[in-house]
């Protein structure tokens, strides 16, 4: 639940302080890189990548048949998964002979920047794993293949909110078959419960039992904290609050007294101490780096969280409780993308078609706890079967959970964006000004921003 | 033999205008003309094609609303430049930049040159400390991270050790508040720098002829003697560089923000450097190219001033 | 011609001249007060730097049982074991990756070595013309926005044709503007008396680099060569533009998969970063004896 964004997005984000730190020289700066390829396609007239984009215009069906040599990349997939990713080719290729598959893992560091290069350089893999924030700025030029066009189908293979992850605004088609999912699902240190006056077998069931629960456990252990995270775009969509406007050129939460509150809640909190003074830097161990080392009593993270936390901290095992997200919780998606660029474009999406279907996609889900797209696999009875574990309650609870999970934040929101109101609103919580004056700063940035772009 | 008589004359010419006696410290003239060229050539490409050019795709694109991946950057004359101006973020930034070298600055050009005297004479273990104190330069960010915030931390070790000794009864808000932060920031810089100047110091020290110290010992001049009047003026040109590298990298300061402030710049963004305005603005798919490459351009003029500074300080202390 | 080639012996021998050969030097002796005093600040100093460090290594020792994340840090495991480092080496193709790292460390050490010390050479010791544009240019690199520039090197190194190749990760950093610059210090340094001679005695500017300049630097170069090194050992996001093929990979890429998506055993990554880090120990070990090679030696050997 931390800021909302997608276990990878976040863990991504936050490694880039480490690339940033050890090369002080090249720091990874993305937009600033990209500079350099305007500028060469401007002097080459189209340095490969860039080519007419095709708001509006939906693209025409795919045609020609499935053979040929095609690339796939995936993030941060091997070693671990490269058997079970090595299988799904060689069923493919035995299934579509002439065709072959090439497997390219890249490294969870870095991915947007290498996505970035291949896209601006023409050296896009046929084949993507892209998340629908990344995968949006390339549909947007038209560098990804718009797999409604000869798949109709899709609406009914896979899930509603895992199909419009990958429809945008203002481009027509979708653009990447839905892949694995997850969510959040909440975590509780129950030693620190018990020795904090609070029951570890009643963890807060809402916000309000949260708040009373983390001034309990502040009044018993004014070193021990329950709560270490601060508001972001996405509780303002979970507290009703309308975020963007519907055309998606502005933004509206500031002007919606519920936002207010709900900052004035969370700055309320804060200055009578029940939450660490770091959460003002939206932790800069993370809320759940807290969590493991046993500073804080509450993270949330996804069905597979669990298994980090006991590995780094074995005193944790049996130690920790699973709750179901407090709200809504938040739907994290992986698709599969196309590059219009393939010169294997039949053989492309052949491949991104079978490599989720849900008998490949149930098969992964088996190996670790993720959680397939295809409506099919919403009746395997494995995602609802609990084993008697942590690890297996959390899988059960985040199965559950994504019936009802949304997405929460908007993809027109960029990292100035974000940035820029997680500032404000770390300044309100600090109380050096008032919860009305921030959004409104924040707002007002944000919408010259979104303009602009 | 093709000697060289017109750049000989002409040089020749220059100086005596200047003054009679030739300088000392003056490079002596080449024996052909293409030989500096021969020597220099290999180093210009690579600067002209890795460095110089793509930097003058930053100041075209300044002046445009370039994005990532569009082929339609609009010029848009100055107005990148009117915005940076009117933000009162970028002066935060600014400020804090200048605050930041004018801190390191002292600290990081004196301090390792001591530590280079204390790891240049031949003890047993020497070699080991000589690595130890460079390891800083090569941990990692997120490592780092976790040490500082066992330091620095509400619950951290210094906090720690401050209450129980008495001295505060709340904890000190070295990662919250605007000024402490900075300082944090500053001191993580100057714990990472030691051992990187320390050996540029290092090298300069095994320069220095050991006769001027043998000399100066035999005068009956003590350590701190000979360290002001050999030492110092030995590595005198080197402090020079060592002061310029500084300035540049307090400047361009990114790393040690981004990990005490989590990438978020601070409440406020008031911990926010030049460098991590960029990065927030250029940052991601759908970042702001334009208005990037503007901030870059302010950077590298506020980088030029304490470079030429220095610079003309070097040229003054050679004459 | 022959005006302008001096016999090299000769140099060597004046190189030898103006530089006293290693002798005991009186100020060398020290006091047993000062020995202690020495090793009292060294450990001090020593234990302000080396937190992460130990942290690191304390962590790829800890056992499968042992909290990675505590409180207050702890550093001697109380289960210690190898067994990360075996999981390492099973997990990705260690010996592979640092070999692909040497190459490129190779490529960029003896580079920088190469042409910044001819660059910093011909800046320092020799007058033409054009001299000061070129200095200027040199600096002023040094505070060129660099955060522009990484996609813009790709594309140049692609139309090399050397994309996914080891040859393409390196050739950027094959020369330093920080390495010429501290070579132009270094050469500088050097008193022009000696030069002069070296001039009337007809030298020309190649013995004179030879000859008496260069064994004079040789401290500045060992310092180019580990900062090379480092530099190219470290990187992480170059390599991982320009590398496709899994089996070219050098080591700070490789690592990242010990980070996978659904796995985050700090123990093995931090068994990574300590395999990492042997190779820049060893070099920096190495070469650090040179930082004095240069004044007490003197001149060439024969």
């Amino acid at each position: 639940m931390q800021s909302l964004t997608s276990r990878r997005t976040s863990r991504t984000a936050s490694r880039t302080a480490s690339s940033g730190a050890t090369r002080r020289s090249r720091v990874a700066l993305l937009g600033g890189a990209l500079a350099a390829v305007l500028a060469t396609a401007a002097c080459t007239g189209g340095g490969g990548g860039s080519s007419s984009p095709t708001q509006g215009a939906s693209q025409a069906p795919v045609s020609g048949s499935v053979t040929g040599e095609i690339t796939l990349q995936t993030w941060a997939l091997t070693p671990k998964f490269t058997d079970y990713l090595n299988g799904v080719i060689t069923d493919f290729q035995s299934a579509h002979p002439g065709a072959t598959v090439k497997l390219v893992d890249q490294p969870g560091d870095g991915y947007s920047e290498k996505v970035l290069t291949q896209a601006g350089s023409g050296t896009l893999p046929d084949v993507v794993n892209l998340p629908p924030d990344i995968a949006y700025p390339l549909a947007k030029n038209g560098l990804l293949q718009d797999v409604s066009a000869s798949d109709s189908t899709l609406d009914a293979t896979y899930v509603k909110g895992a199909v419009d992850a990958y429809r945008y605004k203002g481009v027509t088609g979708v653009f990447g078959y839905p892949w694995y999912l997850n969510t959040d699902v909440d975590y509780w240190n129950k030693t620190m419960f018990s020795k904090c006056g609070l029951d570890p077998a009643k963890p807060p069931a809402t916000t309000d039992e949260l708040f009373t629960q983390a001034a309990t456990m502040h009044q018993k252990c004014p070193d021990d904290y329950l709560m270490s995270r601060k508001p972001g775009l996405g509780d303002f969509t979970l507290a009703g609050v309308g975020v963007l406007n519907n055309d998606g050129t502005k933004f509206t939460f500031a002007d919606d007294p519920k936002a207010v509150d709900l900052i004035q809640r969370y700055a309320t909190a804060f200055q009578g101490k029940l939450m660490p003074s770091s959460v003002l830097n939206s932790d800069y161990l993370g809320n759940s780096t807290l969590f493991t080392q046993g500073k804080v009593a509450w993270t949330t993270g996804g069905a597979t969280s669990l298994a980090d936390f006991e590995k780094n901290n074995p005193s944790l095992k049996n130690n920790v409780a699973v709750t179901p997200a407090l709200d809504i919780p938040p739907l994290y998606i992986q698709g599969i993308s196309v590059s219009s660029k393939s010169k294997n474009l039949a053989t492309a999406q052949a491949f991104a078609q079978f490599l989720t279907n849900a008998k490949n996609q149930e098969a992964f889900a088996h190996l670790v706890n993720i959680f397939p797209s295809t409506v099919s696999s919403q009746s395997d009875p494995f995602f609802s079967q609990d084993d008697g574990t942590a690890q297996g309650k959390a899988k059960v609870l985040a199965n559950e959970a994504l019936k009802t999970a949304k997405s929460l934040t908007p993809v027109e929101a960029n990292a100035a964006m974000t940035t820029f109101l997680d500032q404000q609103i770390a300044l309100a919580m600090k109380g050096d000004t008032t919860p009305q004056q921030a959004l409104k700063t924040a707002q007002d940035k944000m919408n010259s921003l979104l303009a602009n772009s | 033999m093709t000697t060289v008589p017109t750049t000989a004359t002409s040089t020749a010419g220059r100086k005596v205008g200047r003054s009679a006696v030739p300088r000392p410290r003056r490079p002596v003239k080449a024996g052909r003309l293409f030989t500096p060229w021969l020597l220099v050539v290999p180093a210009l490409i690579w600067l002209v094609v890795f460095s110089l050019w793509p930097s003058i795709n930053t100041v075209f694109l300044s002046f445009t609303d370039a994005r990532p991946l569009s082929s339609e950057a609009a010029f848009i004359g100055t107005e990148n430049f009117r915005t940076l101006l009117a933000d009162p973020q970028v002066w935060t930034a600014l400020l804090n930049s200048v605050i930041y070298m004018a801190i390191c600055l002292p600290v990081l050009t004196v301090v390792p040159l001591l530590l280079a005297v204390l790891v240049e004479k031949k003890l047993p273990g020497i070699t080991f400390f000589r690595t130890a104190f460079y390891t800083p330069v090569i941990a990692s960010a997120v490592v780092v991270g976790l040490i500082w915030s066992w330091m620095l931390d509400d619950r951290g070790a210094i906090n720690g050790m401050a209450k129980s000794l008495g001295f505060v009864s709340e904890s000190i808000p070295f990662l919250t508040d605007r000024w402490l932060l900075l300082i944090s920031a500053i001191s993580l810089t100057i714990w990472k720098g030691l051992g990187y100047y320390m050996i540029i110091y290092l090298a300069a020290l095994g320069n220095i002829g050991k006769e001027l110290h043998e000399a100066a010992a035999l005068d009956g001049a003590g350590a701190a003697r000979r360290f002001w009047s050999v030492t110092m003026p030995g590595v005198r040109g080197t402090m020079i560089l060592v002061g310029i590298l500084v300035c540049v990298s307090a400047l361009r300061v990114f790393s040690e923000l981004f990990i005490l402030t989590n990438g978020t710049g601070g409440p406020g963004g008031e911990d926010n450097s030049l460098v991590m305005l960029i990065q927030q603005y250029a940052r991601g798919f759908s970042g702001n190219l334009g208005y990037a490459s503007a901030l870059s351009l302010l950077l590298f003029l506020v980088t030029l001033v304490p470079m030429l500074v220095l610079a003309r300080l070097n040229r003054k202390g050679a004459q | 011609m022959s005006t302008t080639v001096a016999d090299p012996a000769s140099l060597a021998e004046f190189g030898r001249a103006t530089r006293p050969r290693r002798r005991r030097a009186p100020w060398g002796e020290m006091s047993t007060r000062e020995k202690v005093l020495r090793y009292v600040l060294l450990v001090i100093v020593l234990l302000i730097t080396v937190g992460p460090f130990l942290w690191q290594l304390s962590t790829s020792l800890k056992g499968p049982g042992e909290d990675i994340y505590t409180a207050t840090p702890t550093f001697i495991p109380s289960e210690p074991t190898l067994q990360n480092y075996f999981s390492v080496a099973d997990a990705i193709p260690v010996w592979r990756y640092i070999g692909n790292s040497l190459l490129v460390a190779a490529i960029d050490v003896i580079g920088n070595i190469l042409f910044a010390t001819l660059a910093g050479f011909a800046l320092a010791r020799l007058r033409w013309r054009g001299r000061a544009l070129v200095m200027g240019l040199f600096v002023a690199t040094l505070v060129l926005p660099g955060e522009s520039t990484i996609i813009s090197q790709f594309l140049t190194i692609k139309s090399l044709g050397l994309a996914d190749t080891l040859l393409g990760v390196a050739l950027p950093g094959m020369i330093g503007t920080l390495n010429v610059l501290l070579m132009y210090n270094a050469f500088r340094q050097i008193p022009d008396e000696i030069d002069q001679a070296a001039v009337v005695d007809g030298a020309n500017a190649w013995q004179r680099l030879r000859y008496v300049c260069l064994p004079a630097v040789y401290g500045t170069i060992a310092v180019v060569a580990i900062f090379a090194f480092i530099g190219a050992w470290d990187d992480f996001l170059w390599p991982l533009i320009v590398l496709q093929s899994p089996d070219k990979l050098t080591l700070t890429v490789g690592l990242q998969y010990l980070q996978g998506t659904f796995s985050n055993d700090q123990r093995l990554i931090a068994a990574g970063t300590m395999i990492a880090f042997v190779p820049i120990a060893l070099f920096f070990g190495a070469l650090q004896r040179y930082f004095f090679r240069g004044v007490e030696e003197g001149g060439v050997k024969g």
